[in-house]
């Protein structure tokens, strides 16, 4: 980073400069009577815990035949020592919470002792992508704990970690996982390539990241799949994907993804197979209604009534009659109105989100139908529009969902459903073009690849699963192995 | 030749079913009916059938040349004529193909301004749709398939959504058969091959699959399902409209819609006119792609560049064509030069593909 | 934020040039749903169109214009004088032409604008009415609107009873067939509020030559229609059953040529839905059929008789002939053959169920 100290003493000389600046850098001289020997603890009070300074280190200094540096491993009881004579270490290890200790008079020698404070919360129940049924605990900020998580559920050699740094200002962890002889190395050298070419100073979450390092920063869509559950990264895994930790982050990424992946609610895999599947096509069905019924109104109304059912005409041009605004108007007025109460519950603390929830949604509903500036049909279905795009159990791609609303409806009103042909075109074209960690994003609808149809629109039963999916290219195609082929049973056949 | 694309650029085989048939399946099929049907009357569709053999055995052609020539029709091209006479035989397929991209565009303009929109400027919607088929073709030729592949997938309910006029249909109309004499059958054989044309691109998109020994039952499959998919609309259509209403239809495939009413939407065509952009949209992107790849290893013009300017051209002389009589004028004079092409021009190659190889059997062994 | 500020300006400029289509907004245009059409003279029409006007939480509210003119198009442009709102006509339900009109001026003229409109879907209901189209498009039928009325009243007659299958695709498909004369229902005002179904009108060359009666209607369905449901009422000696056919099928067989001679195969299958006899013994349903039998026979061939004395072919049987026959002279059949045209009729009846009681 900053290399702006040339010389190695100057280095350390402008180092304590710099360090005494701030109030938490201590720099204590001690004495040990026994052996006559004076040493100087340096260490910044905020990263360290004081009680193992207290407690495993300086009794033992100074108590113990201290003599020299190299001592210093066998009198503390500590795990982490490490004697070095590289001067440049010495501001990484103060920064990552190491106590340094030097013996006075033979400073070109030194030990870093870890002391590091440790902050963070406990695991907790997952709250973006909770579920009934599986696992309760998800990721927290620290990155050996979530490790942790993960190496408990694969415990096996096979699964390695590599760790990077990354971030001039920030000096952020981040730990790529795979499982070796299964994951295809191809990907895990696009990961780990990309991430050591992030050039950026802080990275504060893994968003950074997963922003950084995709194919196309230019898409609204997200190219890499996010999740805070250790068991959803666990059987991914062991699916071929990479995923990657960020430390500080309570989300973990996944790539290779593909589009449908975002769709899959991993309570999917606790349930039957044919609930899941059910469930996963009525949240498929929901992506499309909430993309497509306001544009479709705007479209039909403004342009098509030769399109509605009679019995429904009455209806309609009844609740649209006192309505001033043409259709495009009042549908943007309602989507603007949905989304301004999402930005504000998303806003407040939770028990006043709700309440404003509630209150906008009954208030401002009924009160802009009687006011009669929108018409009630279209409240009906803007509502369940909204409603629909929560069903997406990954939060990123609702999120891109509310947002594909608008160029729908800006087309719809251009050229009614010949406009909607055209924007989705686009959007067609666009998720074509997108690739996930170079690996096509629509994939297996395009590229078709039967053989992952088996996990996309519906999830078939476990004994079906046999293949890992095509798109990864893994190195163990199979994920187990197929018991001989029983002979079919008739009826009443032991 | 083959070794210029590389493979993460190349396609599976089995995509070129989609691709030979969605640029069989154009604005064509929104009318052909009538145009063999004036002929031949009710017994056309056997001259369907006709041209489907046709097709396929110059399919069967082209695929033998391209192995001969290992490449695509430039390479062809040199083996036969040679390196110059080659390029300037090839350069007029860059014009063949804006012709065709021009015919699509203007016709199925016309098609959503005679049944939806009377004031669609011509301009702004061909505007739009270069756009978009420019987006496409930067892609890469991936991409074009995959647009191809959803062309004919998303759609596809709109094919089956046709037995709903069954029950207005009378296929006694079809009776009797073999009223008509065979001259006037293979007459209406020769109207129907404007309505298939399109599968010559194959000569364009071969080296870009991979395996294409592979693909060639995927082809002749894609073929087939064109000429079984016009089988099919012309029996429906000769069943629905007696012959002398059919004649005064000029998109019978649309006026069919028309009876179509479902629980949640009164009347079809709308529907159905507008998801035709879909169908459209690969045979301008395989087209513009096919241009502008010609112009590269002709010229060697960045495809970038080309597939811009093409477009360009394209958006202006489709501008420029207004009235209905100068659209009959294009489809017609596309249709000869497609079928001189097709149904000429490729078996006499395939001719001279055959003797040159023999020549240079000849020279390698003295 | 410059840049941003270009955009959306840009985008708002090309929207305004763009979206030059013209829009129908719903609420912002009058809805035609039928119209019909009067005699005034050789010349002159009356065009008179039914307009809703729709309000929440009411029955829609019946407005009619009414204007002169030369041609249908032109009416609507009169029309258009007349209205707040620009008229449309794609949700039109229903055509109706007056019987006068209909003799003498024929409907085809008329009905040329709408099948050229491509706003305009084919299942429209077209109608002959026995009156004047005014006076009875000025009652109030029903609490749906004057023209939804009566396209329900001919669409659950023609699913359920005995009016045969008709709309404006099938009049024109009848039309254009070579060989077929087509054929519309037929209206009547019967009171203020009150309509019926008075029959079916035919038409030959688009003016209306003859109508088939309401008791004739049964029989005419057996003929035309490929599917029929119906009632009939059968005599025998014992008593009086209402039948209800609940399947049917026809069968045309080209049985001898030169003269031709074209055997009608007619099967229904029916239900017992009443008997005034004392009691309904497998031989009085044997009878039943038998009768059934004849009166098929003899109504059908009365009516084609009648057909054929009037020159007119709405079964279609100039159309079967054809299919049969390789290299058919139209020409020659309307004026020779199909004046020697010999028709027999085989039916066959088959009572399944006589309800609940024995």
């Amino acid at each position: 980073m900053f290399n702006l100290f040339k010389n190695k003493n100057a280095e350390k000389e402008s180092l304590d400069k710099i360090l005494a600046k701030s109030d938490d850098y201590k720099c204590i001289d001690y004495f040990n009577q026994k052996t006559n020997v004076s040493f100087t603890l340096k260490f910044l009070t905020t990263l360290i815990d004081e009680k193992t300074v207290q407690e495993s280190i300086l009794p033992y200094l100074l108590e113990e035949n201290f003599k020299e540096i190299d001592d210093a491993k066998e009198i503390i009881p500590l795990a982490d020592i490490q004697i070095s004579e590289d001067i440049s270490q010495i501001e990484d290890k103060l920064f990552t919470g190491s106590v340094l200790l030097t013996v006075n008079g033979k400073e070109n020698k030194f030990c870093f002792l870890g002391a590091r404070k440790e902050i963070g919360r406990n695991v907790s129940l997952p709250e973006v992508e909770f579920s009934v049924i599986g696992p309760k605990e998800s990721f927290v900020e620290s990155l050996d704990q979530n490790l942790n998580l993960i190496r408990k559920r694969i415990p096996v050699k096979e699964l390695i970690m590599e760790k990077l740094t990354v971030g001039t200002l920030s000096k952020t962890k981040v730990a790529i996982l795979y499982i070796d002889g299964i994951t295809n190395p191809e990907n895990v050298d696009t990961v780990r390539q990309r991430i050591e070419d992030i050039e950026f100073d802080e990275i504060t979450d893994s968003s950074y990241i997963v922003q950084i390092i995709s194919d196309n920063q230019n898409s609204p869509f997200p190219q890499l799949l996010d999740t805070e559950r250790p068991d959803r990264i666990s059987a991914i895994l062991a699916e071929g994907k990479v995923a990657i930790f960020v430390d500080g982050s309570p989300h973990a990424l996944i790539g290779p993804t593909t589009l449908v992946e975002f769709f899959s609610s991993f309570e999917d895999y606790y349930l039957n197979w044919i609930l899941s599947s059910f469930f996963r096509l009525i949240r498929l069905f929901a992506v499309v209604f909430s993309i497509l019924v306001t544009p479709v109104y705007v479209a039909t109304l403004s342009y098509h009534y030769e399109l509605i059912p009679q019995d429904l005409m009455n209806t309609l041009v009844a609740s649209r009659r006192a309505i001033p605004f043409p259709p495009i108007l009042e549908a943007l007025f309602l989507e603007l109105t949905i989304e301004l109460l999402r930005e504000a519950g998303a806003r407040l603390p939770t028990k006043v989100g709700q309440t404003i929830g509630i209150v906008g949604g009954i208030v401002i509903g009924t009160a802009s139908v009687q006011a009669g500036l929108t018409s009630n049909i279209l409240l009906i279905f803007i509502a369940l529009a909204a409603l629909a795009s929560f069903t997406t159990p990954v939060y990123r791609i609702g999120n891109t969902i509310r947002l594909m609303r608008f160029p729908f409806l800006l087309f719809a009103e251009l050229w009614g459903l010949l406009g909607i042909v055209v924007c989705f075109s686009f959007l067609l074209t666009h998720l074509i073009r997108l690739t996930s960690l170079g690996r096509p994003y629509l994939e297996p609808l395009y590229p078709p690849r039967m053989q992952d149809l088996k996990d996309a629109f519906i999830r078939l039963s476990f004994d079906k699963q046999r293949k890992r999916p095509f798109l990864l290219n893994t190195n163990q195609p199979n994920r187990f192995h197929k018991k001989a082929a029983k002979d079919k049973k008739d009826i009443e056949d032991e | 030749m083959n070794s210029n694309v590389p493979n993460s650029k190349k396609i599976s085989p089995f995509l070129v079913f989609f691709l030979i048939h969605t640029m069989q399946s154009g604005v064509g099929i929104l009318g052909f009916q009538r145009i063999i049907a004036k002929t031949a009357g009710y017994d056309a569709w056997m001259s369907i059938i006709l041209t489907g053999l046709v097709v396929h055995i110059l399919l069967w052609m082209m695929f033998k040349m391209l192995k001969i020539a290992d490449g695509d029709i430039t390479s062809i091209h040199t083996f036969v004529l040679g390196k110059k006479i080659g390029k300037i035989f090839s350069s007029f397929f860059i014009l063949y193909f804006c012709l065709f991209t021009i015919t699509v565009l203007r016709s199925y303009i016309e098609v959503v301004q005679v049944w939806m929109f009377p004031e669609l400027r011509t301009f702004w919607f061909t505007l739009a749709l270069l756009i978009l088929a420019i987006y496409i073709v930067f892609g890469g030729f991936r991409t074009v398939a995959g647009i191809a592949f959803f062309s004919i997938i998303l759609p596809f309910y709109i094919d089956v959504l046709f037995v709903v006029i069954i029950p207005y249909s009378d296929f006694t109309n079809l009776l009797p058969i073999f009223d008509h004499s065979v001259k006037e059958l293979l007459l209406a054989s020769r109207d129907m091959s404007f309505t298939l044309l399109g599968f010559e691109t194959l000569l364009f998109f071969y080296p870009f699959i991979q395996n294409p020994e592979r693909s060639k039952k995927w082809a002749h499959f894609g073929a087939l399902f064109s000429t079984m998919l016009c089988i099919y609309l012309a029996i429906l259509a000769f069943g629905f409209f007696p012959e002398a209403q059919l004649q005064k239809n000029t998109w019978p495939t649309l006026a069919m819609w028309k009876i179509i009413k479902l629980p949640f939407v009164e009347r079809f065509e709308y529907i159905g006119v507008s998801n035709w952009g879909l169908v459209i949209l690969p045979n301008i992107c395989i087209c513009l792609w096919c241009a502008s790849r010609l112009a590269k290893q002709l010229f060697s013009i960045r495809q970038k560049t080309s597939v811009t300017a093409i477009a360009i051209l394209c958006l202006i002389a489709t501008s420029l064509i207004s009235t209905r009589g100068q659209i009959d004028l294009l489809t017609t004079y596309t249709g000869k030069v497609g079928f001189y092409f097709n149904f000429i021009y490729v078996p006499l190659l395939f001719a001279g593909t055959l003797i040159a190889k023999k020549v240079r059997n000849r020279e390698k062994h003295t | 934020m410059r840049s941003i500020l270009k955009l959306i300006t840009s985008v708002f400029l090309a929207l305004n040039l763009i979206g030059c289509v013209k829009k129908e907004v719903l609420d912002d245009i009058s809805l035609i749903e039928g119209i019909g059409f009067d005699y005034i003279d050789k010349k002159n029409i009356l065009g008179t169109a039914v307009i809703p006007v729709y309000l929440p939480d009411q029955p829609p509210k019946k407005t009619t214009f009414s204007t002169k003119a030369e041609i249908s198009k032109s009416i609507l442009q009169d029309i258009q004088r007349q209205t707040a709102d620009p008229i449309a006509t794609g949700s039109l339900e229903v055509l109706l032409f007056s019987k006068t009109l209909t003799e003498k001026l024929g409907i085809l003229p008329l009905v040329d604008a709408f099948q050229r409109d491509p706003s305009i879907g084919s299942d429209l209901y077209l109608a002959v009415v026995d009156g004047e189209t005014k006076e009875l498009l000025a009652g109030q039928y029903g609490i749906r609107g004057n023209a939804t009325y009566i396209s329900k009243l001919m669409e659950h007659n023609i699913k359920n009873e005995d009016l045969p299958q008709s709309n404006l695709e099938l009049f024109l498909g009848d039309f254009y067939q070579e060989g077929k004369t087509p054929f519309i229902p037929q209206l009547k005002q019967i009171g203020k509020n009150k309509m019926k179904i008075s029959g079916i009108a035919l038409l030959k060359h688009g003016k209306m030559v003859d109508q088939i009666a309401p008791d004739k209607m049964f029989f005419f369905k057996l003929l035309v229609d490929k599917y029929s449901e119906g009632m009939h009422r059968v005599k025998i000696e014992s008593g009086e059953a209402a039948v209800r056919s609940i399947h049917s099928s026809h069968n045309f067989e080209l049985t001898k040529r030169n003269p031709a001679e074209v055997t009608i195969h007619l099967k229904v299958n029916g239900n017992i839905d009443e008997f005034t006899g004392q009691e309904l013994t497998p031989k009085t349903i044997q009878e039943l059929q038998k009768q059934f039998e004849k009166d098929i026979q003899k109504e059908c061939l009365k009516l084609i008789q009648h057909f054929k004395d009037k020159q007119i072919d709405p079964v279609g049987i100039g159309h079967f002939v054809k299919t049969q026959t390789r290299n058919f002279d139209f020409k020659n059949w309307r004026e020779n053959q199909y004046k020697d045209l010999v028709v027999k009729i085989k039916s066959e009846v088959k009572i399944t169920e006589s309800g609940v009681i024995e």
